[in-house]
């Protein structure tokens, strides 16, 4: 219990009298432990309407790291189910074979899963691919990041389309977001910046949908530590050789010197993809020669990757 | 006042009251990459920090 005198030092919540747990800067407002909840689970499903990423009937896959994003995204669903119209979860979990760090990560997707009663598949790279990312990345750690990427992107939508997923949701987060626009523009890639593939995909290709894209990686940190859900777990060995890591702390600096840069890099993305729309920076989607997954290119990704093993 | 960082990484030291966004700074630490609470309550970043009091970091950023 706090003395009167130290109670006096924390902010009260704008909405009530409560102590407030946080602060949200860029809209200057204090929020206790019950509306700060209540604001994040309105904001995903405002998210989730507005961009229609949810149908009645659909069959959602969550892409279950067991890290804290997709923790909260798979929470945050099965709360905002009863919203929707005869709306199924399953959760997938993609182990890469990283030795050390993913066993504790897939025995936490695991309680989660169990504890939520919610249908479970796990994928292994090595099932999948042949091999553990470990072995695939001797010699070449300083690509771990891409590599990884573009072989548990494969995996998972394997692992919806066994489950018979309509939308493939992932847990990435405003930070995540955010950061993948500056990366975008540093490296010119202006074709995957505009990049959508969470809409119509005439069959081609699961949705997939990013319901705690406008929802910051503290906020979620925060969502969990008031829901008994915040598990410290260990850090991917491969992320100290990604230049996401420097664009991480770069934009984080600025975030809090600038409250709302990230939000505006989001709608700076979204003005910049609706200008785009059907011009000819807009790659047209195509089928790889080799394996027939949708792609931009004349080979996908895997197939290029596999190449070079 | 003394800052938890980890088991291995604790840090005391003399400071006057002040908001605790700026002794995370002083510490090199981003207030949006930590939460910080005091006897197990979530704090807001400019919540006044006294002296005696004793506060626990926690790291929120990582790769995975």
């Amino acid at each position: 219990m706090e003395t009167e005198g130290v109670q006096r030092t924390v902010p009260v919540c704008s909405l009530c009298t409560e102590q407030a747990v946080v602060y949200q800067r860029y809209i200057n407002r204090h929020l206790c432990g019950t509306h700060f909840t209540a604001d994040v689970e309105h904001r995903v499903a405002d998210t989730i309407k507005t961009r229609q990423m949810i149908s009645p009937q659909d069959r959602v896959a969550v892409a279950l790291s067991g890290g804290k994003d997709s923790t909260a995204l798979l929470l945050l669903l099965q709360r905002l189910l009863p919203t929707w119209e005869n709306v199924r979860l399953i959760a997938i979990t993609i182990d890469e074979g990283i030795a050390g760090y993913r066993e504790e990560t897939i025995r936490s997707a695991e309680h989660l899963t169990v504890r939520l009663g919610i249908e479970h598949h796990c994928i292994s790279f090595t099932g999948l691919f042949g091999d553990s990312l470990d072995a695939f990345l001797t010699g070449r750690e300083t690509q771990a990041c891409s590599i990884c990427g573009i072989l548990r992107k494969k995996a998972l939508v394997v692992g919806a389309q066994q489950a018979g997923a309509t939308k493939l949701a992932t847990g990435h987060n405003l930070d995540d977001e955010a950061q993948s626009v500056l990366m975008n523009v540093f490296r010119g890639d202006l074709p995957r910046l505009i990049r959508n593939s969470s809409g119509e995909s005439s069959g081609k290709f699961i949705p997939r949908i990013k319901p705690l894209s406008l929802i910051s990686e503290k906020d979620i940190a925060t969502y969990l530590m008031l829901n008994d859900a915040w598990n410290e777990l260990p850090e991917c060995p491969y992320t100290h050789y990604a230049m996401r890591r420097e664009v991480r702390s770069m934009l984080s600096g600025f975030e809090y010197r600038h409250p709302g840069t990230m939000l505006h890099l989001m709608e700076s993305k979204i003005k910049i993809e609706r200008y785009c729309k059907g011009s000819v920076i807009s790659e047209p989607l195509r089928s790889c020669r080799e394996c027939g997954d949708p792609c931009s290119g004349d080979l996908c990704q895997v197939c290029l990757l596999r190449h070079t093993f | 006042m003394k800052l938890i960082l980890s088991d291995q990484d604790i840090r005391i030291f003399e400071h006057s009251p002040a908001p605790l966004d700026q002794i995370l700074l002083e510490q090199s630490i981003n207030p949006l990459e930590v939460i910080v609470s005091r006897n197990g309550k979530l704090l807001p970043e400019d919540t006044v920090i006294r002296g005696s009091d004793e506060v626990r970091i926690t790291r929120i950023a990582h790769g995975g």
